[in-house]
């Protein structure tokens, strides 16, 4: 382990004295997703009220910085952050952790060929995470481990003063999203969730156009996570590295994995600046998917024998919002069907769809962006192939501009994973808010406890919480960031 | 008028019957008072989905047969919609144009003239006031009578009908609320007539396609659909005098919910078995906000600015989704209104295939192992396995046997591309063999009810609302329908 370096860090003594309080003495017992506690229907939507002496965090400032100084824990999912890291000049990769040793060598190994440094290591045991969230020279840890670690990881990063990054979902329970809205006010730290597809290529498109106003009034979107995982003999969803993932197909009956599709469709709506999620209906369909798939290449049943999946196959809630606004999210990850996040933006003046990406446009739409000419109606795609990709290439986001040849070299499904830690880290760098702060952590995520909770009443609707305590009233959208 | 023409109708008697108790002697001394759909009964969430007990003497329908019959003899009310089913009849030989009643004297004309042209026989005219139909439906030489109206017509014509001994093929939504879909199975079930929806899109050819599919299996265990009717008609349809945008509109005024389910719904459904082996249980919807009509009607002054007080509370977009007793999801939408090309979506998704329309497309897991396939051929689901001309290949192949017949015949008379034709010709078709038709009164309540629990389930707060049991649990043990020919 190398030791901390001389810091430059601007605000290390309030950090320091916050450390001091022996915080991080206590290791954190391995979370079991089998306790997580669920709140009744009736108290989902209930506010927690604000601690004396926390604050909004929404427009929280730091002092801009030369470099940002990173820890990555997880190094499964964490290596396309690895890959952003390296190639990103203002950042420095100061500490990996895995449980695995191997895992953390080897990001090491790709983080010393790329910069010539060698990052801290912490591998081996279950609580090694904790040694690096107790160095006093990172700016910000990144979690990129099984859910359930994620609330424990990021609270106590943010409690010994760093900003988490905390990939998808961020909590597991609307109570999991309260403690960590509550550590970032706290500590006032950033905890952004790492929802990489709010930087893909189409959605960035969809964004620009939204923002300029060319939809007209937003009445509904759809989104997804429809991604065949059950995988093949060797590299299957019943695989060991998948015992985690499975295990809350055992648990809940909800979309467990909600983010993909909906933080999106929440950027396009303003939800949480402007807009807010009101509540949630959902409906599931039976479960098939993992059962037939232990039948077919497991017929010994190995070790998922006596697992008994309960989340039905097809999960889909409807999301209403303040303004009446519906979204439809759905989750599938066990069907025969190609990979879709929808993602449908449809307002008063224009249709987006994606998979395939296709624009429909209103007769009456007189945005400055078309040609003032061209005839169209609505009645079939205005456009789709080739003439729109030139459309989205003539109305790319400012990012992209910016970003796309770096991101395409660096990769990261297909360059979105650059795109967006790139963005975020630089706005660490300049001490500005990131675009997505702990209430859309908070919000997107609670879906899956939301969603499992209407299922599990015979799909009543279910309030949602405003992680905002009413902030969503008055915070500005965000703008057209570059 | 003409005069009714010899009968050679075999039930006739049966009919002249039913007719002598009374119930359609003169039709004229009650003549129906025009319905306002305001005034419709919308039942509280809790008296909604009451299965109501079936009255003494009433029979079940699901497999009533006829005496089969030469000539199918067929009278048609409303003839704006129904022009392509007139069209349909006087283009099947064993179908028989004998009445057309629509309040616009010149839609009768028309039709009656076209018929003329296709038969060289002109069929009897009914127009000119909102009775008129009630004519129709009391004479005696006619086996079937198509409703064809304005939606608050449907009941009280199609009740009517069957009181006086008709079969009656009712356009879609068959009913506006869930307590005229009982008033329709009761005397469907009290008269022994079939009151069938005509659901045309349940006889499009991606449809029959996918349900030949289904119907051999292909795919695995079935767990979720999705079907919608999207369709912009607001700079149209919905604004159009003298035709459907006087009364259609006005739903729009009174009712936020899925004002039209059945076209996407219906396909659906019959890929799924509802009502024969599975059972809607509950559907819970939401609405968005109401944006497009207004915004229509304000920039463009659709009618010199007649509709300036019109005020609009039906979302633009509203999306349901039904849960089954057998666990099976259903996502079904209702936008008439926003900016975006036609779409029922119609998708099914099993353990073994996924098919999408618009554009159509067929996903096949790696271990479907159906004989249809090609065993050589490696897929897997990550991407489309078919589509475009590859799909068109497949479809072709394993077309459903009622195109193969007559799919051909449809395209050339047309009608919604050919599928209006096809589902006449086969449900005047089980007129004439005398089968129970492959949609009954059962699925036009079902189907229909949609409607008015949607709108009650957005109402209350997007609850969910249990669905009544048309069949009064005969969907447990109905067989599914089979693969029609």
């Amino acid at each position: 382990m190398s030791p901390p370096e001389q810091t430059h860090r601007r605000d290390f003594l309030k950090l320091s004295a916050l450390a001091g309080l022996g915080l991080a003495a206590s290791a954190e017992a391995k979370p079991d997703p089998a306790q997580l506690k669920h709140r009744a229907a009736a108290d989902m939507g209930t506010p927690r009220p604000r601690p004396a002496g926390h604050k909004p965090v929404w427009d929280l400032q730091t002092e801009p910085q030369e470099k940002i100084r990173v820890g990555i824990i997880g190094l499964n999912r964490g290596r396309a952050h690895v890959a952003s890291c390296v190639a990103t000049p203002f950042v420095e990769v100061v500490a990996l952790c895995d449980l695995l040793d191997e895992r953390a060598q080897a990001q090491a190994e790709v983080v010393r060929k790329k910069t010539g440094r060698t990052p801290a290591i912490y591998s081996g045991d279950e609580n090694a995470w904790e040694q690096l969230v107790a160095r006093d020279d990172l700016d910000v840890v990144y979690v990129a481990t099984p859910w359930e670690w994620h609330k424990p990881m990021a609270i106590r990063a943010m409690e010994l003063g760093k900003h988490a990054f905390l990939e998808v979902n961020c909590g597991l329970t609307v109570d999991e999203c309260w403690d960590i809205v509550d550590a970032s006010e706290k500590y006032q730290r950033h905890c952004p969730i790492l929802e990489n597809c709010c930087y893909g290529e189409e959605e960035l498109f969809v964004l620009n156009l939204q923002r300029q106003g060319f939809f007209g009034d937003l009445k509904h979107g759809e989104c997804a996570y429809i991604h065949d995982q059950r995988g093949k003999p060797g590299a299957s969803f019943l695989d060991a590295a998948r015992d985690w993932r499975r295990r809350y197909s055992t648990l809940l009956q909800g979309n467990l994995y909600p983010t993909h599709g909906l933080g999106t469709i929440a950027q396009y709506m303003g939800v949480g600046r402007g807009d807010a999620f009101k509540f949630a209906v959902s409906v599931s369909s039976p479960e098939f998917g993992l059962t037939q798939l232990r039948a077919r290449l497991k017929p010994e049943r190995d070790r998922s024998r006596d697992e008994k999946f309960v989340n039905g196959d097809m999960s889909t809630t409807i999301v209403k919002t303040e303004l009446g606004r519906t979204i439809v999210v759905q989750h599938d990850n066990t069907s025969p069907r190609p990979y879709s996040r929808i993602n449908l933006l449809s307002g008063s003046l224009a249709t987006f769809a994606g998979y395939p990406n296709r624009l429909a446009i209103d007769a009456d739409n007189a945005s400055p962006l078309l040609d003032p000419k061209e005839k169209r109606n609505s009645h079939s795609w205005s456009y789709e192939g080739e003439k729109l990709k030139k459309f989205m290439e003539a109305n790319r986001h400012p990012l992209l501009t910016k970003l796309l040849a770096d991101a395409k070299k660096v990769g990261g499904h297909g360059g979105m994973d650059h795109v967006m830690n790139y963005r975020f880290l630089d706005c660490v760098r300049q001490g500005i808010t990131p675009d997505m702060t702990v209430y859309d952590a908070a919000s997107w995520s609670a879906l899956l406890d939301l969603s499992d909770r209407s299922v599990r009443d015979g799909s009543i609707p279910v309030a949602y919480p405003d992680f905002t305590r009413g902030g969503w009233k008055t915070l500005k959208p965000l703008p057209i960031v570059s | 008028m003409n005069l009714p023409a010899n009968p050679n109708r075999r039930d006739f008697l049966k009919l002249g019957a039913l007719a002598s108790l009374g119930l359609g002697l003169s039709a004229a001394p009650s003549a129906e008072a025009k319905p306002d759909p305001r005034d419709l009964k919308l039942l509280s969430a809790n008296d909604i989905s009451a299965t109501r007990p079936r009255p003494a003497g009433n029979k079940p329908v699901w497999d009533l047969t006829t005496k089969p019959t030469e000539k199918v003899r067929c009278g048609f009310i409303g003839l704006n919609r129904g022009r392509g089913h007139v069209n349909s009849a006087a283009n099947i030989p064993f179908a028989e144009v004998v009445a057309v009643c629509d309040i616009v004297e010149q839609r009768a004309k028309g039709a009656a003239e076209n018929v003329k042209k296709k038969t060289g026989k002109e069929p009897a005219m009914y127009f000119g006031d909102e009775n008129a139909w009630e004519k129709l439906v009391a004479r005696d030489d006619i086996d079937v009578v198509y409703v064809a109206t304005p939606w608050e017509w449907h009941v009280p014509m199609a009740l009517k009908a069957m009181e006086q001994g008709k079969h009656v093929f009712i356009e879609v939504s068959a009913a506006v609320t869930v307590d005229e879909c009982w008033q329709l199975v009761d005397m469907s079930e009290k008269t022994q007539r079939h009151c069938a929806i005509i659901e045309n899109c349940c006889y499009g050819e991606e449809e029959l396609f996918v349900l030949n599919l289904a119907r051999q299996g292909f795919f695995g265990d079935l767990k979720h659909a999705e079907c919608a009717y999207i369709h912009n008609l607001a700079g149209g349809v919905l604004w159009a005098l003298g035709s459907e945008g006087d009364w259609r509109r006005d739903y729009h005024r009174f009712m936020d919910g899925n004002l039209y389910p059945t076209h996407g719904l219906g396909p659906v459904a019959q890929y799924l078995d509802i009502g024969r082996g599975d059972a809607f249980k509950f559907v819970v919807s939401v609405s968005s906000p109401e944006f497009n009509l207004t915004q229509f009607r304000d920039k463009h002054q659709p009618n010199k600015g007649k509709h300036k007080d019109e005020k609009f509370v039906c979302g633009d977009m509203n999306t349901s989704i039904i849960k089954t007793q057998l666990g099976r999801t259903i996502m079904i939408q209702h936008d008439v209104v926003s900016p975006r090309p036609y779409s029922r979506i119609n998708a099914l998704c099993g353990t073994q295939a996924t098919f999408f329309g618009y554009p159509a497309r067929l996903a096949v897991d790696a271990d479907n192992k159906h004989p249809i396939l090609d065993p050589k051929a490696k897929h897997n689901s990550h991407e489309w396995t078919f589509e475009k001309e590859k799909l068109a290949k497949f479809m072709k192949e394993n077309q459903h046997p009622l195109i193969k017949k007559i799919g051909e015949l449809g395209k050339k008379i047309g009608g919604h591309g050919g599928m209006d034709f096809v589902m006449n010709y086969r449900m005047l078709d089980c007129l004439r063999q005398g089968i129970t038709p492959d949609m009954t009164v059962y699925d036009a309540a079902d189907w229909s009810a949609i409607l008015e629990l949607s709108a009650r389930s957005v109402k209350d707060g997007s609850m969910p609302i249990q669905c009544p049991d048309f069949t009064r649990g005969g969907w447990k043990t109905i067989k599914p329908l089979g693969i029609v020919s």
